[in-house]
């Protein structure tokens, strides 16, 4: 009795939870995933093929470190407008500043690290709404990247952004190798620590996670700080991959990571989301593009494909969770 | 109880402070219009001519619209980012009847602004009723719709008639036609803020939901009705917009999202609803136009407009925050 109530009761009992509810979510995703991954195969043989389906995977790994910076900043009853503008001005900066490697990854991640912390200051300590501060300094940014560059990024790009972001170790992408790790870093971060037991608290109720002496704001601080450095890296990583650094790098990738992160489960009025889920979420975004393109569709479709899902998936997780 | 007469007109006066009240915010709004004003003077020969005065005029036109919109939304607790989307989707439309007689024209007026309700009505009760984050459900349309504007027209097309071009351009003594259109508007909204039921609902609503349900207002309803004012007043926006371009742009509403928030901010509307009003918005609107309008003509590159109008936004929070606490 004791080894059924602990291998089939207490299982079906805790799918009530948030861990169980998240389980169906990831479930749903998966099978979207693979609903609209086998029409595509069965439409065009070519998408199947290792080649389209390694060139997905790597096109999705700088949105992928953008959607967990979002999903942590959404788990906080935030939200990062700004890491579009942190993506290209961290890129344009470091990259204009000097041509060593090391050098203009840790100029990039400062650059992260600084707009994030200001970030968090103004939601944490000013009391500003994170949609306000996100939208001020993601305007600021900018404005800096422009005048900076006058409207034409100099510099060059070393080699090793490029290998960083379509070569491969032993088969597998470089870009792949290193999203892995972060993610894995960040769901230990959340899952297994004490700050993300307090972090996920706050997101669930802000004042029993100052009550039980949760440091709320070096917290909200800390989340923002890691988006904007998670956004730099996705930044660096897509200058690596399109071969040219631009001023509008990253385009669109504040509303795609937002859409991601929703899709993923992440709830916006905080305490709720998964790793698995957004990485999920992330993959079927960019594999809507790839297959509104293989199926030669036109790229408008895609939208309204985007669209209705971000919809959807919000309305489906609501129903549920009201259960 | 027993007076229900005085009791709702005293609500009509507290509304009516809530919505055109000059707050210590429109005061500093005013006084930094004066400072801009003398700015431009100072920078450039040409700002303080009435041409060029007549001339931001007409340029705030589709931003002063879009904004009242959105300071609605704002108000009832909301959030409205279907404008890139909507815009572009109902310019395309407009234009799309090829308008050349006074008839076609009113057909295509007609249903402009019917599709215009109808979409913002879907936005509504999305939010309203199946209770997703007005975020997410207007950042989905945005996105669905921008991708049927494109759809039906990858590039500006469409065409109206002459005569709605030249009424778009014309001006009454050297006043913009849209520009009288946009104050006619502005008063009439704070007249239905202050003294229409919509109104007082629409207050109670964004300052506490759960309250405003509980005394028998009818949130679910007074929700779509908001989205839908949107939607229609987008459809204005639009109907504008085609006027002057003489085509229908589907890239019209880029953005129109994040850009018709920052008036309402700066203009003392609290994102969290319930709090502030359309003058404020109108204060606003007027500063970010003349300061845009100064900046260009002293040769100021855009590049550091935008970072001027994001430390506007930072200082503008960061006093409203000071307030919000108490």
């Amino acid at each position: 009795v004791k080894a059924l109530l602990n291998n089939s009761l207490l299982p079906m009992m805790r799918t009530q939870t948030v861990a169980g509810s998240q389980r169906r979510e990831l479930i749903l995703l998966s099978l979207f995933l693979v609903l609209i991954w086998g029409v595509t195969a069965m439409l065009s043989p070519r998408f199947l093929s290792i080649d389209n389906l390694t060139d997905i995977l790597v096109q999705a790994a700088p949105l992928g470190f953008v959607v967990l910076g979002q999903m942590l900043v959404i788990v906080v009853r935030g939200l990062d407008l700004s890491v579009a503008s942190i993506m290209a001005t961290a890129a344009v900066l470091s990259i204009g500043a000097n041509d060593s490697t090391i050098s203009i990854v840790l100029l990039a991640l400062a650059v992260g690290a600084i707009v994030g912390g200001v970030n968090g200051y103004l939601v944490a300590y000013r009391g500003v709404t994170p949609f306000l501060a996100t939208l001020a300094t993601m305007i600021v940014l900018q404005g800096i990247r422009f005048a900076y560059t006058k409207g034409a990024p100099g510099g060059s790009l070393p080699e090793t952004f490029r290998w960083m972001a379509t070569g491969s170790i032993g088969g597998i992408p470089v870009s792949l190798i290193v999203l892995a790790v972060v993610a894995v870093g960040i769901y230990w971060l959340l899952m297994r620590t004490k700050f993300g037991y307090q972090l996920r608290l706050f997101g669930d109720n802000p004042q029993s996670a100052y009550m039980t002496g949760a440091p709320v704001r070096k917290i909200q601080v800390i989340v923002f700080v890691l988006s904007g450095v998670l956004a730099a890296l996705a930044g660096l990583f897509l200058v690596g991959y399109v071969g040219i650094v631009d001023n509008w790098t990253g385009q669109g990738y504040e509303l795609d990571s937002i859409a991601a992160a929703v899709i993923g489960g992440a709830a916006l009025r905080g305490g709720k989301g998964s790793v698995a889920g957004v990485l999920l979420a992330t993959l079927i975004l960019v594999s809507l593009f790839n297959i509104v393109v293989i199926l030669g569709l036109s790229v408008e479709f895609q939208l309204v494909i985007k669209g209705l899902l971000i919809v959807l998936a919000a309305a489906v997780y609501l129903s549920k969770s009201r259960d | 109880m027993i007076n229900t007469n005085q009791q709702s007109s005293s609500a009509w006066l507290g509304n009516l402070a809530r919505a055109v009240r000059f707050e210590t915010m429109h005061w500093v709004i005013i006084g930094l219009i004066f400072a801009v004003f003398a700015l431009g003077s100072f920078g450039s020969e040409r700002f303080a001519t009435l041409t060029n005065i007549f001339n931001v005029q007409d340029q705030l036109v589709a931003l002063a619209i879009i904004a009242l919109a959105q300071t609605l939304v704002i108000l009832s607790g909301g959030i409205d980012l279907s404008f890139a989307g909507l815009l572009g989707l109902l310019c395309v439309f407009f234009a799309g009847f090829n308008a050349q007689d006074g008839e076609t024209l009113a057909l295509a007026f007609a249903a402009t602004l019917a599709l215009g309700a109808f979409l913002g009505a879907i936005n509504g009760a999305i939010t309203a009723f199946i209770g997703v984050h007005p975020f997410i459900v207007t950042l989905g349309t945005s996105t669905i719709l921008t991708g049927l504007a494109l759809l039906h027209s990858s590039q500006p097309g469409g065409s109206v008639a002459l005569f709605f071009e030249d009424v778009a351009y014309a001006r009454l003594g050297g006043v913009p036609y849209g520009f009288i259109f946009v104050v006619l508007l502005y008063i009439f909204t704070a007249f239905m803020l202050w003294r229409s039921n919509f109104g007082i609902r629409l207050y109670a609503i964004g300052n506490n939901e759960a309250a405003a349900k509980v005394s028998g207002v009818p949130v679910k309803q007074t929700k779509v009705l908001v989205y839908m004012l949107s939607g229609l007043l987008a459809s204005l926006a639009a109907i504008y917009m085609v006027g002057r371009f003489g085509v229908g742009d589907p890239r019209a509403g880029v953005g129109f999202d994040l850009r018709s928030i920052t008036p309402v901010i700066v203009g003392g509307t609290l994102l969290a609803g319930g709090f502030g009003g359309v003058l404020g918005t109108a204060l606003a609107v007027i500063l970010l136009s003349l300061l845009a309008n100064a900046l260009n003509l002293m040769n100021v590159s855009s590049f550091y407009q935008w970072i001027i109008e994001g430390v506007i936004i930072i200082c503008a929070v960061s006093v409203l925050v000071g307030r919000s606490k108490k």
